[in-house]
């Protein structure tokens, strides 16, 4: 008769690797709910871990992308407001030029507009100057060893490098500005050509403007006037040859030539010359003031040197400032394209916390009901051991 | 009919039940006892005899004690046990080496990460002191964390040789308790009994044997039993055992492998003959769990150290004069190890040795590799790859060597997956060398950077747009990317008309014109001259000049800096080197260390799986043993009861018989 039989040893045995089974799956349950985290080792489960980690570098990622982004932040702020001041002082400057240029002014008069402007001047170098916080400077592009702007024989000088200096995130963000871009590359002129007044005390030349853009040629232009015979005319030469001459002239009408046109008024001598000269991106702002404080301050200028003067320094301030404020709107949009990547990258850092939380947290819910089955089960274990290891034979046998 | 045969079927009555109530207690009292089978008295019939009246019974005979036990049941439940034991020993092990690779913030990736985000502070703001303290104690803290880990590595590998020692040490002693209890068998041969204890201890010895390593055991015909392993090495054949030692291996001396000791001489056993049992589970991690993460975490450790290094020579450092950076890290070297049993020359070294050379730390691979002489061809080696087994060729060609892969004979140039290899001296052929380009990188990874003016946040070129341009050309990216970048040449590029053509100068210091040609620029694509990379946005407009001359500012140029913060995203882990002479991506630092732990958590769920699914089976084979011969206290109870009642009856049959006697004597005394 076969029976099957149950080794008394091996039944405890197996019991009791039950209980220690049941009691171990417990304890985890316990460490994960403790923890928090479904996946506190690699083996928990590999692909979670995995992707947990590459959502923990993006965090870190972002983290340090944000620190960059501030300190953009910071500079382009600082530039614009510097910007922003160069604006005001050359409106000032400005103002005080149109006043100087006022008939019944005495020299006295006019060489103190020259002091305040020259007191502008030294303003703006020190605003070309600022410091940006940190040790370096605003406006010192791909570096200077110092401050960007030494004033020097000859001018104000741009020490730095040309460009500018981009913090690491993905799209380039800058930290500094091309100084000599903003403060030493103005139009000359009216942008297109230069009128220059070569020799005449008793005329002046306006600005000029561009009547048909395609005729204009990139040639230099020399008005000549004469006196021969009691009218006076002007020649026109292009590259130093004559084009047209004898034309008769009248003060205050426009001459147009290939283009151009320009007003010439007063009264010029024989052998008066105005040229004109194709505009390059070389305009210093300290050039221009100082070449105005200079005219201001000479003393018997007689009106229409005065008008030259005038008519010189505020088409330059006007170009000046015209190339500042378009610094200060691209710092302007950059901080605002700051604005958009700061939000990017919010974004970014909440989803990769969101994509590390459900790879590795726990969810609660789910680890309590596991909690309490284990227990339950591991309860029931208990309580069935104790019971069946009092069943025994022996209890019923007296002796 | 004689009393006496009454009294003498009473004696023997009497004698079978109390040597069944005798076997019961012995039951009894072994119940607990492991590998104990339960024995039993075989009753026999004394067979009757022929009085001329019929056969009369002569009573009860105790014709032996036979224990249970199947032969078949037990040998399963020693295989099963065996392989039990050798998934849980590596199992176990396993769950050790994942503490060396954890995820989230204390791991080796987390260093990096932030080591290499540190570089954003400094883009930042290249002057500043603390930004360039905080990179050299995130630096420390990787060349921290991978030299622990790889101190770890080192500590479990000594590990296991110790627990090697333990176990061949009980084996040993195990084996020669059976080669004594088999000449104890042998020698009660001759009588027609069984020695049951004796059978139970030796079987259960073997099992405990089978558990450190797999074994086959024959019986022989006198009574001893055989035990064989490692594929019909003997460890026990009669009355004589074999020792087992642990001895170093002979490729790699810091690795421990199994030899057996044969009339004083040890043989080795190869690894892959040892089967089952905790000193396979053992050999098993040893050899290709431990190697295979030391090997991915020393290319981890090589790769970035390779590249930061080779950033931090490209740019320009704070230094007074400010000069190329010098190294942040230093990694332990690749090693060539001889063979133990490689020709020695007359003092008693080597006669020959290998060297090797990291010539492109990206390009390291996570494997040893093994170097023997070429068969066919003398003077040619054979290198195999011993992850995927695939073998180089190794020609000498001029002062170095052709490396070509064999299976399709593409040729992989001077070096092959990163490395050089030089060998001085004539190789034997029965020569050979274990390669470890990474294995020993970790473990010996330091920082040795300590001055915070040290580390190279300038570019030591700069690109500058001409002011006059009228394109919308601007700079992206100026990235050296070579050795032969010479910073005091100033490079000139002109573009010459609308679609990107441009002729370009490079002026030495002195002014004079070293080269100069012309090129295309397509938009995407770097303009490549003097060992640089320049990268442009935009397009450039008849004219536009842009030029490329030495950072006059080292201290206010970031460019390096923004190299280094490069390197986060830089596939720069096991790239692999096509026969066109691409580069395929390798992995990138953090996703490297991502494979790393998720590789070795799969091996420990996979481990703990093997061994959750063999344990049962070995519970369930274990199980069908205890049927079979285990001790069920309560049967046992009953027996004693049956017994007792058997032996009250016979000693009433002794005492009727003595009675009858007594009659008998009484009625003869008249």
């Amino acid at each position: 008769m076969t029976v099957d039989r149950i080794s008394t040893s091996f039944a405890y045995d197996s019991a009791l690797n039950n209980l220690m089974s049941r009691q171990d799956n417990l304890t985890q349950t316990q460490e994960q709910m403790t923890s928090g985290k479904r996946v506190v080792k690699a083996s928990d489960d590999p692909a979670a871990a995995a992707r947990a980690e590459r959502a923990r570098a993006l965090e870190d990622r972002t983290t340090a992308s944000q620190k960059a982004v501030d300190a953009s932040n910071n500079a382009m702020t600082l530039t614009e407001s510097a910007l922003g001041d160069a604006s005001e002082l050359l409106q000032q400057a400005r103002e005080l030029m149109v006043s100087a240029g006022d008939a019944s002014y005495s020299d006295d008069e006019r060489a103190s507009k020259a002091t305040a402007i020259k007191a502008i001047r030294d303003q703006l170098l020190s605003v070309a100057n600022r410091p940006d916080g940190q040790g370096g400077y605003v406006f010192s592009g791909q570096g200077s060893g110092g401050a960007p702007f030494v004033d020097q024989p000859g001018g104000v000088a741009y020490q730095g490098v040309g460009g500018s200096i981009n913090v690491a995130t993905d799209e380039p963000l800058p930290l500094t500005l091309d100084g000599g871009n903003v403060w030493l590359s103005a139009n000359t002129g009216n942008g297109v050509f230069v009128t220059n007044n070569v020799n005449s005390g008793n005329a002046w030349i306006d600005s000029g403007r561009v009547t048909s853009p395609d005729l204009i040629t990139n040639s230099s232009y020399d008005i000549q006037f004469s006196t021969a015979g009691g009218d006076t005319t002007y020649s026109v030469l292009k590259d130093g040859n004559t084009v047209s001459s004898g034309n008769p002239f009248t003060s205050g009408q426009e001459i147009s030539v290939d283009g151009m046109s320009f007003t010439i008024s007063g009264a010029p001598a024989d052998g008066d010359d105005f040229q004109t000269t194709p505009s390059t991106k070389s305009l210093s702002v300290f050039d221009a003031l100082d070449s105005a404080v200079a005219q201001l301050s000479k003393p018997d200028q007689g009106g229409s040197r005065v008008q030259q003067a005038v008519e010189d320094s505020l088409r330059n301030i006007d170009q000046c400032n015209s190339q500042i404020s378009s610094a200060r709107s691209f710092a302007g949009t950059t901080l605002q394209r700051l604005d958009g990547v700061k939000g990017r990258l919010d974004a970014t850092e909440l989803s990769a916390q969101t994509s590390r939380s459900s790879a590795e947290d726990l969810d609660m819910v789910k680890a309590l009901s596991s909690f309490n089955q284990q227990q339950t089960g591991y309860q029931a274990a208990l309580q069935s051991y104790a019971t069946i290891q009092k069943l025994s034979l022996f209890n019923y046998l007296n002796a | 009919m004689s009393s006496s045969a009454l009294m003498s079927i009473g004696v023997r009555a009497m004698f079978a039940n109390y040597a069944s109530m005798q076997t019961t207690g012995h039951n009894i009292a072994n119940a607990q006892t492991p590998g104990y089978s339960r024995q039993t008295v075989q009753l026999a019939s004394s067979g009757g005899q022929n009085t001329g009246d019929g056969f009369f019974g002569k009573g009860v005979d105790v014709v032996t004690v036979k224990r249970a036990s199947d032969d078949f049941l037990e040998a399963q439940s020693q295989t099963a046990s065996s392989m039990a034991a050798m998934d849980d020993a590596r199992s176990s092990n396993l769950e050790q080496l994942e503490t060396v690779f954890p995820p989230g913030d204390t791991g080796v990736g987390a260093a990096v990460g932030n080591f290499m985000n540190a570089f954003v502070d400094l883009a930042n703001s290249p002057a500043d002191s603390s930004a360039r303290q905080v990179i050299l104690s995130d630096a420390a803290e990787v060349a921290d964390r991978f030299s622990t880990a790889g101190g770890q590595l080192d500590r479990l590998q000594n590990g296991v040789s110790s627990d090697l020692r333990n176990s061949v040490a009980q084996l040993n002693q195990m084996a020669s308790q059976v080669a004594t209890l088999n000449s104890d068998i042998a020698a009660l041969r001759g009588s027609s009994a069984v020695p049951n204890d004796l059978l139970d201890q030796r079987d259960e010895l073997i099992k405990q044997i089978g558990n450190l390593v797999k074994v086959s055991t024959i019986a022989s015909s006198d009574g001893t039993m055989g035990v064989f392993i490692a594929g019909g090495q003997r460890l026990v054949l009669g009355a004589e055992s074999q020792q087992l030692a642990v001895t170093p291996d002979p490729t790699n001396s810091s690795r421990s492998v199994i030899s057996i000791s044969d009339s004083g001489i040890l043989h080795e056993l190869p690894g892959s003959l040892l089967v089952g049992g905790t000193i396979s589970g053992l050999l098993q991690y040893q050899n290709e769990d431990l190697v295979s993460a030391r090997n991915q975490l020393g290319q981890m450790a090589a790769a970035v150290s390779g590249r930061v290094n080779q950033i931090q020579a490209f740019g320009i450092d704070l230094g007074s004069p400010p000069g190329a950076g010098n190294p942040v890290f230093a990694v332990g070297g690749p090693v060539a190890t001889p063979n133990a049993h490689n020709l020695r020359d007359a003092a008693g070294g080597f006669a020959s040795s290998v060297s090797l050379t990291v010539t492109d730390a990206t390009q390291l691979k996570a494997s040893d590799y093994t170097l023997t002489p070429d068969p066919a061809t003398s003077g040619n080696y054979i290198v195999t790859r011993q992850t995927d087994g695939v073998q180089f060729s190794m020609a000498p060609n001029g002062g170095s060597y052709a490396f070509t892969r064999l299976s399709d004979g593409a040729a992989m140039g001077d070096s092959m997956d990163g490395m050089q290899i030089t060998i001085n001296g004539t190789l034997d052929p029965n020569d050979s060398f274990e390669l470890q380009p990474v294995g020993r990188a970790a473990v010996s990874m330091a920082r040795v950077l300590d001055n915070p003016a040290g580390i190279a946040a300038a570019a030591p070129i700069t690109a500058v747009t001409g002011v006059a341009n009228t394109g919308t050309a601007t700079v992206a990216s100026l990235a050296v990317v070579s050795t032969s970048n010479d910073p005091t040449i100033s490079t000139a590029i002109n573009f010459t008309d609308a679609s990107g053509d441009y002729s370009y100068t490079l002026t030495d210091a002195s002014g004079n014109v070293t080269s100069s040609g012309n090129g295309t620029w397509t938009a995407g694509q770097p303009i490549a001259l003097n060992g640089f990379e320049l990268n442009l946005n935009g397009v450039p407009a008849s004219g536009d000049t842009i030029s490329v001359v030495k950072t006059a500012h080292p201290e206010s140029n970031n460019g390096n800096a923004l190299a280094m913060v490069g390197l986060r995203d830089e596939t720069l882990v096991g790239q692999d080197m096509q026969i066109d002479g691409t580069l395929q991506d390798g992995e990138t630092a953090t996703d490297a260390y991502a494979s790393v732990l998720a590789n070795v958590g799969v091996r420990v769920q996979s481990a703990k799986t093997s061994s959750t699914l063999s344990t049962a089976a070995s519970q369930q084979a274990d199980a069908a043993v205890a049927d079979k011969s285990g001790v069920n206290l309560d049967e046992e109870a009953g027996r004693l009861i049956q017994f007792q009642q058997g032996y009250q009856a016979a000693a009433k049959v002794l005492q009727v018989a003595q009675a009858i006697f007594d009659t008998l004597l009484q009625m003869a005394s008249h």
